[in-house]
C-alpha cells in the first residue's frame, strides 16, 4: 500500500474497462449538472397546463410530467439536488467514520472497544429505514436527509480504517515518528492517515453510489426534499402513480438513478482491483 | 465449540441491548408526543394541564428517561408491546396478523437470491475471462447496483402493463388461492432477491477461483478425476464457506428492501406496516417493528456466525 503513486493509479484505472464505462457516466452526470442551464431545453418549472403527461415530442424529448413541465429539464436539474446530497453525505460520514477508526486502531483499549460496538450497534440495522426514520423525525429536506445519511452511514469507514490503522501502526516509520515525540494526533493524521487512503476512497465510492441510493429512496417515498425542487426520487415518486400512462416519467429518473449507482460501483470495483490486484 | 457458542451469544445480547437504546433514543426525538397524539385521535381537543399531565403519568413520561428505557423494554418482553396511536390496536397482534406475510418474502427472496447466485456465480468462475463470465460478472453489478424502487417500476411496467403476466400489485393469502398467491409474490420476490443474488454470484466466483487454486485441486486433477468430480467433491464445498457470511450481511437489505417494496406492491406486511407508520408518527409501531427487525438481524447473523464457526474450524480460535 505504501508508495501508491497517484498517476500509477490512474493509469491503472484507464485500462479497467469498466471502470472508464464509470468514469465516463459519472463525467456525464457532473457535466449535466453543472451546466444544466445551459443544457437543459426549458425551464425545469414552467408549467403548461394545456399539455401535461404528454409522450415524447419535438418539443419535450421525453414529454411532460402532470402539469406540463418539460421531463427532459427536471431530469438534469434533478441531478444538481441528488449529487449534492450524495457527495456532501459520503464526506461527512468518511470524516466521521475515519476519525473515529483511526483513534479506535490507533489508540485500541477502552476506546476501540467502545468504538467498535458502537459501530456494530449502528451496523446491525437496516441503513434505509433507520434514515426513513430520522428524516421523518427531523422534518423533510435537504438538511435533514443529509444529516439522516451521515448518522447512519460512518460505520463502514470506521470498520475498515481501525483495520488498517492497525496494521500501519506496527511499521518502524511509526515508531520512528513515535521515537522523535510526535503528538498521537500527529501520527494518526500524518503518518497513518496517507497510508490507508486506499480502501477509504474505495469505500467512498462505492458509498457515493449508495448514498444517492438512499436519498432517492427517501424522496421516492415522499419523506426527503419536497416539491418543487426537482430531484431524481421526486420525479420517480411523482410519475409512478402514471405509469400506465406515461411510462418515461418515471422510468428515465429511475434510470438515471441507477446509471449514477451503476457508475460509483463500477468506479469503486476498479480502483479496488488496481490497489488490490490479489483478488482479480 | 461451546466457548465459541458462548461468546457469539453474549455479543449478540449486547448488541441487542445497544440497539434497544438507540431505537428507544430515536423515539424520543420524533415528532408527536403520544400524549399530544392521544389527545388528537380522541377528538379532546384542549384540555386542561392536569389532564395532560394524568396522560404523561399514564405513559410513564414523567419518568426519567433511564426508568422509560427500563419500563420499555419490561413492557416489550412480556408481549405489552402498547397501543397504535393511529388505529388503536394492541401494536402486537397487530404485528402478528402481518408477521406471515413478510415471511413469506423473505422465504421468497432467499429461493431467488440462491437459484441465480449459485449457478451464475460457479458459470463464471468456470468460464473465467470468457464472454460469458464477463456478462455475468456485469451482470451481477446491475444486480447489486439497481435500485429496488426502480426495478419495481421497471418490472410492473413490463410484465403487469405491457404484458399482463402478474398482478401490478396487491396480495392474495395463500390459503384463498395458492396459484393466486405465488403469481403476486414472484414480482415483488424477485425484486428482493436481486441485490443478493448479485453479491452471491460475485462473492462464489471469487471464493471458487481462490479455492480452484489451492494445492490439493491440483492433487485432485493429478490423481485423475475428472473435473465434474472434482468441482463437486472438493472444490464447491469449502468455496461456499465465505458466501455464507455475504448472506448475513446482505440481510438488513433485504429487510429494507421488504418496506419499499411491500410499499409498492400494496402488501398488507410488516413493511407496509412500518411505513405507513412513519408517515402516521404512529411510533409505539414503529418502535416495536424496529426491534423486532434488530432482533432479527442479530439473529440472522448469530446463525450466520454459528455456521462459519461450524464449517471453519479456524474461525473458533480466534
Amino acid at each position: 500500500m505504501r508508495g501508491t503513486d497517484d498517476w500509477a493509479v490512474l493509469r491503472a484505472l484507464a485500462k479497467h474497462k469498466i471502470a472508464v464505462a464509470g468514469i465516463i457516466i459519472l463525467v456525464c452526470l457532473v457535466v449535466m449538472a453543472v451546466f444544466a442551464p445551459w443544457i437543459a431545453p426549458c425551464d425545469p418549472n414552467e408549467q403548461d397546463l394545456y399539455r401535461v403527461l404528454e409522450g415524447p415530442s419535438r418539443e419535450h424529448l421525453l414529454g411532460t410530467d402532470d402539469v406540463g413541465r418539460d421531463l427532459l429539464s427536471r431530469v438534469i436539474y434533478g441531478s444538481r439536488v441528488t449529487l449534492l446530497i450524495g457527495v456532501l453525505s459520503t464526506l461527512f460520514a468518511a470524516i466521521i467514520g475515519v476519525m473515529l477508526g483511526l483513534v479506535a486502531g490507533y489508540k485500541g483499549g477502552v476506546l476501540d472497544m467502545i468504538i467498535m460496538r458502537l459501530t456494530d450497534t449502528f451496523m446491525s440495522m437496516p441503513v434505509l429505514i433507520m434514515v426513513l426514520v430520522m428524516v421523518a423525525a427531523q422534518g423533510p429536506g435537504v438538511r435533514s436527509v443529509i444529516v439522516a445519511i451521515t448518522v447512519f452511514t460512518w460505520t463502514g469507514y470506521a470498520r475498515i480504517v481501525r483495520g488498517q490503522a492497525m496494521l500501519v501502526r506496527e511499521l518502524p516509520f511509526v515508531e520512528a515518528a513515535q521515537a522523535l515525540g510526535a503528538s498521537g494526533f500527529r501520527i494518526m493524521f500524518r503518518h497513518l492517515l496517507p497510508n490507508i487512503m486506499a480502501p477509504i476512497i474505495v469505500t467512498a465510492s462505492i458509498a457515493l453510489g449508495g448514498n444517492i441510493m438512499l436519498e432517492s429512496a427517501v424522496s421516492f417515498l415522499g419523506l426527503g426534499v419536497q416539491p418543487p425542487t426537482p430531484t431524481w426520487g421526486n420525479e420517480l415518486r411523482i410519475g409512478y402513480s402514471y405509469l400506465e400512462i406515461v411510462p418515461l416519467f418515471s422510468i428515465a429518473p429511475g434510470l438515471m438513478i441507477t446509471l449514477a449507482v451503476l457508475a460509483f460501483n463500477f468506479i469503486g470495483d476498479g480502483l479496488r482491483d488496481v490497489y488490490d490486484p490479489r483478488i482479480r | 465449540m461451546k466457548q465459541y457458542v458462548l461468546k457469539r451469544i453474549v455479543y449478540s445480547l449486547l448488541i441487542l441491548f445497544l440497539v434497544s437504546i438507540l431505537i428507544f433514543l430515536l423515539g424520543r426525538v420524533l415528532p408527536g408526543d403520544p400524549v399530544q397524539s392521544a389527545l388528537i385521535s380522541t377528538r379532546m381537543g384542549v384540555v386542561d394541564q392536569e389532564v395532560i399531565d394524568d396522560l404523561r403519568a399514564q405513559f410513564g413520561l414523567d419518568k426519567p428517561l433511564h426508568q422509560q428505557y427500563a419500563l420499555w423494554i419490561r413492557n416489550f418482553v412480556r408481549g405489552d408491546w402498547g397501543m397504535s396511536i393511529a388505529y388503536r390496536e394492541d401494536v402486537r397482534e397487530m404485528f402478528m396478523q402481518r408477521l406471515p406475510i413478510t415471511m413469506e418474502l423473505f422465504a421468497g427472496s432467499v429461493f431467488w437470491a440462491a437459484i441465480i447466485g449459485f449457478p451464475f456465480g460457479i458459470i463464471s468462475a468456470l468460464r473465467r475471462n470468457t464472454w460469458l463470465d464477463a456478462s455475468l460478472t456485469t451482470g451481477a453489478v446491475i444486480g447489486i447496483s439497481i435500485p429496488v424502487f426502480w426495478q419495481g417500476i421497471v418490472m410492473i411496467y413490463l410484465f403487469a402493463v405491457v404484458v399482463h403476466i402478474f398482478p401490478p400489485s396487491g396480495y392474495v393469502p395463500f390459503s384463498e388461492n395458492p396459484w393466486m398467491n405465488l403469481l403476486s409474490v414472484a414480482m415483488p420476490t424477485f425484486i428482493l432477491g436481486t441485490h443478493s443474488a448479485g453479491l452471491i454470484s460475485r462473492y462464489v466466483r471469487s471464493s471458487l477461483l481462490e479455492v480452484l487454486g489451492q494445492d490439493y485441486i491440483r492433487t485432485a486433477r493429478a490423481k485423475g478425476l475428472t473435473e465434474t468430480a472434482v468441482l463437486l467433491r472438493h472444490a464447491v464445498k469449502p468455496a461456499l464457506i465465505p458466501v455464507i457470511t455475504v448472506i448475513g450481511l446482505d440481510w438488513g437489505y433485504v429487510v429494507a428492501g421488504s418496506f419499499i417494496v411491500e410499499y409498492m406492491f400494496a402488501i398488507p406486511g410488516l413493511g407496509r406496516m412500518c411505513m405507513n407508520a412513519i408517515f402516521a408518527g404512529d411510533f409505539p409501531v414503529i418502535q416495536a417493528t424496529l426491534i423486532m427487525v434488530a432482533i432479527n438481524i442479530v439473529a440472522v447473523n448469530f446463525m450466520v456466525d454459528l455456521l462459519y464457526g461450524y464449517l471453519d474450524p479456524r474461525v473458533r480460535v480466534q
